[in-house]
């Protein structure tokens, strides 16, 4: 570990922009807009960066930096980034460029508002980077703040209760956590005598067993005190309904970032927290999480197929396409959970860019009511046809990204279900694969009921259809989304050991859990873990790429 | 085993059609307006054709390779690189060539590219023409992914694919929310068989990775076609409630995108696409691709006799539905649409009583025909300004003669006529397999399952010669020209666009969203009024142009005789082609001759009936009037209430299950979390300032809590003393 290095300039570029932001005065509106665009490009580049220097071929923290901060509690001001964090801090910062370019619409407060998606930024990069529990406690809630406030400011028109709710039930929800956080910091000490907050070596104590040895009792508690604030930030039935309010009232970039990136919080919180900290409990959490996801899927589209207004419509789908998530990382089976990680970025890209195409229409017509559409393909063809793919991606048409998540979620939970592994049983991942069919009931209808049929509304009649820099800017996601279901390997190779690992630490016995801190040690295809004495490290080799022929007899 | 890289050509029969998708869907429009609609349709037309035709050539010059390689050594996979490639499964990018796989690419590509000419000609009055190939050519990709993938997943992509193809192509006219709410009904119910394909592959996986060992499997690709055909001979009967379950599970899917009963339900509503659609996707390609499923996992399904009985059970209740429904039609292509739903239980009948390439001769002759009937059909819709009711039809043989003709053969094939036309062939292959069945599920009446199939195929046989001679004569028969004497009531609404204009603007528009009212008058002035005109009285068919006909002619050449009695003769060139083996001359219990005589004894009393009620005049109760209709054929008419019960039903208690989660949770769900909000106000009620209301209250106090709770326990975290 050593001093600052390129995850803290990823974290600082949006702060430093927000700060270039402030220094500017508020009538220069396209200086605001260029600024921002700036550093949000400058972000996203940072990220390519670490990317270029990620390695696949380790579940270990990499690019780690670690200062000290507060040095009598043992905070310490810690980052790293292994194969669950890095796609989520790409997905964050390609999304930030399409909300802040979308954002060249805001007319109000244009500075404060640009201010407010920078820090944004900052926090949900520093959320996936940290490494240490408090730090990652103060980014998670201070994610809150911006957001809220863009809720508040530049919401519809019942912004004062969405904003409300949406900072009262997750802030109330994180309570728990921060006091997880201290007990689980506490029983550390206990054990090592050393009063600590690293993750790191605080997972380490519970891959050998000590940690809950001296607690067992506890296990569960603490599990369900993390759960609670990752359940309702994903969100998970029953805690959902602050999602609807949040996502109608906010505005378009706002809604990309909820549930482009903000879910994910919640569900990379179960990866890197729940399953490393808590395994006994995960695994008896397996089944009521997966019950919950099961309903999530289901009711959330059932609701979503009852609504007239197309953001909460989009934002129902949100809890059913979590589901999937959840429903994979708590299959507990390695495809699912690689199924589960693939699905958030999925979802952060086709429903992000739903509700980025519902933004625009919003933009021109003011209306996000069925009542007031229909027929809109014969005036915006080319929007339609965006449309129409982004919305097939989350239907989870194969070739398209949507697909490859759900089936794998779904493939993992079958595989546990059947076994009966972790109390898992078979219902649960047949009725998640009939979720599939109700997504296509209410996103068809959704399609029908706003492109298809004659033109009624006078207001549509004059629409012209999206412009160039709208088209690119949707056509990026359409881009991601068709790379994503095409060649998805990108993204699933890098993810693979660390998944692996997270699974094996929850699910191994203790001692022959794997552990960030042993440097060295990897994981083998067959999932064994061994160690670096046992010669050096084989290359992480995935299929080969080259075209080939092989005939295979009858 | 290295087989020579001749074979990597067959990714170009998928990238041509996939190329030509991409021509038309970026430049095809600009194609039609800078050429404008006279020479720009043709040549977007023909740009679309060409790809479908070079596929053909291509896949024609791979057959006769693979037919030159001896039997056993009759399958190449070639790969392109991983598709999905983590711990515990590899799915790459693999295509298959084999006898099944090239088989159905020369019918997708050759009917295809056939169906497409015709359609260049069909199409030609319309504004949307590039969006129509362009949905076309990925149909035809997606059609070709499905049957050369060498796994289930990439299978999975085609039969997906096509089924988006098939929504968009139904909803073509989208104008109409009729024809958009069948192609969501299609894709929807598609998507229940779906599900059942899905856990279909998930039981593979886990049959296949739990016992590795045990069926010697080598690597991860549970799923590729090669893994899953080198384990069925070591499956034999060891794991028998596996085998069940993944047979009936992809029987399911098979069943949506087949149209079996029950989920036949959407091909009918099916036909609201252009016509050319209806049979390229719903005649002679997409729906047998459930046939193609279960031939492709034969190995496996016929491991398992009771799944074979109830595959044969319902290929055959879904033949016998669906031939009695296309008893009270009237619609002409609704004829043909349940008439394709009775073929297609042929077709599954053929698979549950082990005859799987019975089945997919059926396939290949119902291609040929069926295409046929419905391009024919689509000529007499183009010639009659697109009236389909048949009540306003009649001596249209004196009008359209090369129609007729060519029609003519495609009723003969499909009614049976003994020895002369290819459809005789084939369904002699499928009934005689069936009633010759040795051993099955137990059915009824001392018979198999597969037997009382195959007896029912019989009935089903003469039901068709009556419905479809009964279809001939309504609209080609008697000399009652019945559209003159009738006006027909419904009149296709033009689109008024410019009623639903305002008047005034009241939004302003500083970003240029909007047309101003100079562009809009500029529009209108530019747009071209197509003529459109309704049948009326004084309508005189004509015969269509060359481009339709032309198909009509090559179709009806590939439904004669000669076609059936090569593959399927006394040579059985089919049967030793995909199975790979000589097929070995079965005797069941029902003689050859005798099934023969059977076959003409139905096709006689069906045609004989039909002639003797329509063949001089139009009977009176299959007018205008419902009342005076006679009541059985009314109730056919009527699908005998089961798409109303099916479908309605379905859509109304999800209705129902919708609004009650709906009101769940607004007033229970979110009623607690309101619930506690007040809760907590009203307990703080003491002071005053927290009921403002404002986030920044409420955080401001939540800030304090927190800080305190922590502050406490941080400061028992420092005294504790550790244990």
């Amino acid at each position: 570990m050593s001093g600052f290095g390129i995850l803290t300039a990823q974290i600082a570029i949006p702060l430093a922009g927000a700060f270039a932001l402030m220094l500017v005065p508020n009538q220069y509106t396209k200086a605001i807009q260029w600024i921002a665009m700036l550093f949000s490009i400058a972000s996203f580049a940072a990220s390519l960066a670490i990317l270029t220097r990620f390695s696949g071929g380790t579940y270990q923290m990499q690019m780690t930096e670690a200062v000290s901060w507060i040095e009598p509690l043992g905070i310490h001001y810690r980052l790293g980034i292994d194969g669950i964090s890095l796609w989520l801090v790409v997905l964050t910062t390609f999304l930030n460029i399409i909300a802040v370019w979308f954002s060249f619409y805001v007319k109000s407060r244009v500075k404060t508002f640009f201010v407010m998606v920078m820090v944004l930024l900052a926090a949900m990069l520093g959320v996936f980077l940290s490494l240490d529990l408090i730090l990652f406690y103060a980014f998670f809630e201070a994610s809150l703040i911006p957001m809220a406030v863009m809720i508040w400011v530049w919401g519809g028109s019942k912004r004062n209760y969405a904003a409300l709710k949406f900072f009262v039930y997750t802030f109330g929800a994180s309570i728990f956590m921060l006091l997880g956080i201290l007990t689980v910091a506490a029983l550390h000490r206990n054990l090592t005598g050393n009063l600590t907050f690293d993750l790191v070596s605080i997972q380490k104590s519970v891959a050998s067993g000590a940690l809950w040895a001296q607690a067992p009792h506890l296990q569960a508690l603490l599990f369900w005190s993390f759960a609670v604030a990752f359940m309702v930030k994903c969100p998970v039935f029953p805690f959902h309904t602050w999602l609807p309010d949040a996502h109608t009232e906010a505005p378009t970039a706002g809604s990309v970032i909820l549930a482009g990136v903000l879910l994910k919080m919640g569900t990379y919180g179960f990866l890197r927290i729940c399953l490393p900290l808590f395994p006994e409990a995960t695994v008896q959490a397996a089944l009521p999480m997966t019950v919950l996801a099961v309903i999530g899927i289901l009711y959330g589209a059932a609701v979503a197929a009852m609504q007239p207004d197309l953001k909460r419509l989009v934002a129902y789908s949100s809890v059913a396409h979590m589901g999937f998530v959840v429903l994979g990382i708590f299959s507990l089976n390695h495809i699912g959970i690689v199924g589960g990680a693939y699905q958030q970025l999925s979802h952060g890209v086709s429903t992000g860019a739903l509700f980025l195409l519902i933004g625009l229409l919003y933009e021109r017509i003011h209306t996000r009511l069925f009542a007031d559409m229909g027929g809109l393909k014969a005036k915006m063809p080319v929007f339609a046809a965006l449309y129409l793919v982004l919305m097939l991606s989350s239907v989870g048409l194969p070739g398209l990204n949507g697909f490859i998540g759900e089936f794998m979620a779904t493939l993992g939970a079958f595989q546990s279900g059947i076994e009966g592994a972790y109390g898992l049983n078979l219902l649960l991942p047949i009725l998640a694969a009939c979720g599939v069919v109700l997504a296509a009931v209410y996103l068809l209808w959704m399609f029908l009921k706003v492109f298809y049929g004659p033109v009624t509304n006078p207001l549509l009649h004059r629409l012209k259809d999206l412009k160039t820099h709208e088209v690119v800017m949707v056509g990026l996601l359409l881009i991601a989304a068709v790379w994503g279901g095409l060649y998805p390997q990108t993204f699933l190779a890098p993810m693979d050991r660390s998944l692996a690992a997270a699974r094996l630490m929850a699910t191994s016995a203790p001692g022959e859990r794997p552990s960030w801190a042993d440097s060295g040690v990897q994981i083998a295809e067959d999932g064994t873990l061994f160690g670096p004495s046992e010669g050096p490290l084989p290359e992480f080799v995935i299929e080969s790429s080259s075209p080939s022929t092989v005939g295979v007899g009858r | 085993m290295t087989v020579p890289n001749e074979f990597s050509t067959v990714w170009w029969i998928v990238f041509l059609p996939l190329l030509g998708f991409l021509f038309q869907a970026l430049l095809g429009k600009r194609l039609v307006e800078t050429l404008g609609a006279k020479f720009g349709r043709p040549a977007a037309g023909a740009i679309a054709v060409a790809p479908i035709g070079l596929a053909f050539l291509l896949g024609a010059d791979l057959t006769s390779k693979l037919a030159q390689l001896p039997e056993h050594a009759r399958a190449a996979v070639s790969t392109l690189g991983p598709w999905m490639s983590v711990q515990g499964l590899q799915v790459p990018f693999e295509l298959r060539v084999d006898p099944l796989s090239m088989t159905m690419v020369l019918i997708i590509t050759g009917i295809g590219a056939l169906i497409h000419l015709y359609a260049i000609g069909y199409m030609a009055q319309e504004r949307d023409f590039p969006r129509f190939f362009t949905y076309l050519n990925l149909f035809v990709a997606a059609m070709l992914v499905l049957v050369l993938g060498n796994n289930l997943v990439l299978t999975f992509v085609g039969w997906e694919g096509v089924g988006v193809c098939s929504y968009l192509l139904i909803g073509f006219w989208y104008r109409d929310l009729a024809n958009s709410k069948a192609a969501n009904k299609a894709f929807i119910v598609n998507r229940v068989g779906d599900v059942g394909f899905a856990l279909g592959m998930f039981w593979i996986v886990h049959l296949l990775s739990q016992n590795r060992e045990t069926l010697a499997v080598t690597g991860e690709r549970w799923l590729s076609y090669d893994t899953i055909l080198a384990v069925s001979p070591r499956l034999l009967e060891m794991f028998p409630t596996a085998l069940f379950w993944i047979s009936i599970l992809l029987f399911i899917g098979a069943m949506g995108k087949s149209a079996q009963f029950p989920l036949y339900v959407w091909l009918p509503d099916a036909m609201a696409g252009p016509t050319p659609v209806s049979a390229l996707i719903h005649a002679a390609t997409m729906v047998t691709s459930g046939v193609y499923l279960l031939n492709r996992m034969s190995p496996w399904i016929a491991l398992s006799p009771a799944a074979m009985g109830i595959i044969a059970i319902v290929g055959a209740v879904t033949a016998l539905v669906g031939a009695a429904i296309a008893f009270g039609q009237t619609d002409i292509k609704t004829v043909l649409a349940y008439s394709t739903v009775s073929q297609l239980g042929y077709m599954f009948i053929a698979c549950g009583v082990g005859a799987f390439w019975a089945g997919m001769f059926h396939v290949i002759t119902h291609a040929f025909f069926k295409a046929l009937l419905f391009l024919g059909s689509g000529a007499v819709i183009y010639a009659m300004a697109h009236q389909q009711d048949m009540r306003h039809y009649g001596n249209l043989r004196r009008y359209l003669p090369i129609t007729f003709a060519t029609m003519a053969v495609g009723w003969a094939a499909i009614v049976g006529v003994p020895f002369l036309f290819s459809g005789f062939w084939s369904k002699e292959a499928v009934l005689g397999a069936a009633v010759n069945q040795t051993h099955g599920a137990t059915g009824a009446f001392g018979l198999t399952a597969g037997q009382l199939a195959g007896w029912v195929g019989f009935a089903v046989a003469a039901m068709t010669a009556f419905y479809m001679t009964r279809m001939m004569l309504l609209t080609f028969g008697t000399s009652e020209e019945r559209w003159r004497d009738a006006v027909p009531d419904h009149h296709a609404e033009p689109v008024h666009s410019h009623e639903a204009d305002a008047d005034h603007h009241d939004v302003e528009d500083v970003e240029g969203f909007f047309f101003s009212d100079a562009e809009m008058e500029r529009a209108s002035m530019l747009e071209v009024h197509e003529e459109h005109h309704d049948l009326d009285s004084h309508h005189t068919p004509r015969e269509v142009p060359w481009v339709m006909w032309v198909p009509l002619v090559l179709l009806a050449v590939g439904s004669l005789g000669f076609v059936g009695s090569w593959l399927g003769g006394a040579n059985h060139r089919l049967e030793a082609w995909l199975t790979g083996h000589a097929p070995h001359e079965a005797h069941g219990p029902v003689a050859h001759n005798l099934l023969i005589g059977i076959s003409a004894l139905a096709f006689v009393s069906g045609v004989g009936l039909a002639f003797w009620l329509y063949g001089k005049k139009t009977p009176v109760w299959e007018g205008m009037d419902d009342k005076k209709w006679n009541p059985l054929q009314l109730f056919a008419r009527r699908q005998f209430g089961i798409d109303a019960i099916l479908s309605d039903g379905t859509v109304r208690l999800g209705g129902i299950v919708g609004a009650v989660c709906f009101a769940l949770d607004r007033y229970v769900v979110d009623g607690v979390v309101n619930g506690v909000g007040v809760l907590a106000r009203s307990l703080g009620g003491a002071v005053r300032q927290p009921q403002t209301g404002y986030v920044r209250t409420y955080a401001t106090l939540m800030q304090y809590g927190a800080v305190a709770l922590v502050a406490y326990v941080v400061y028992r975290l420092m005294t504790g003393a550790p244990q």
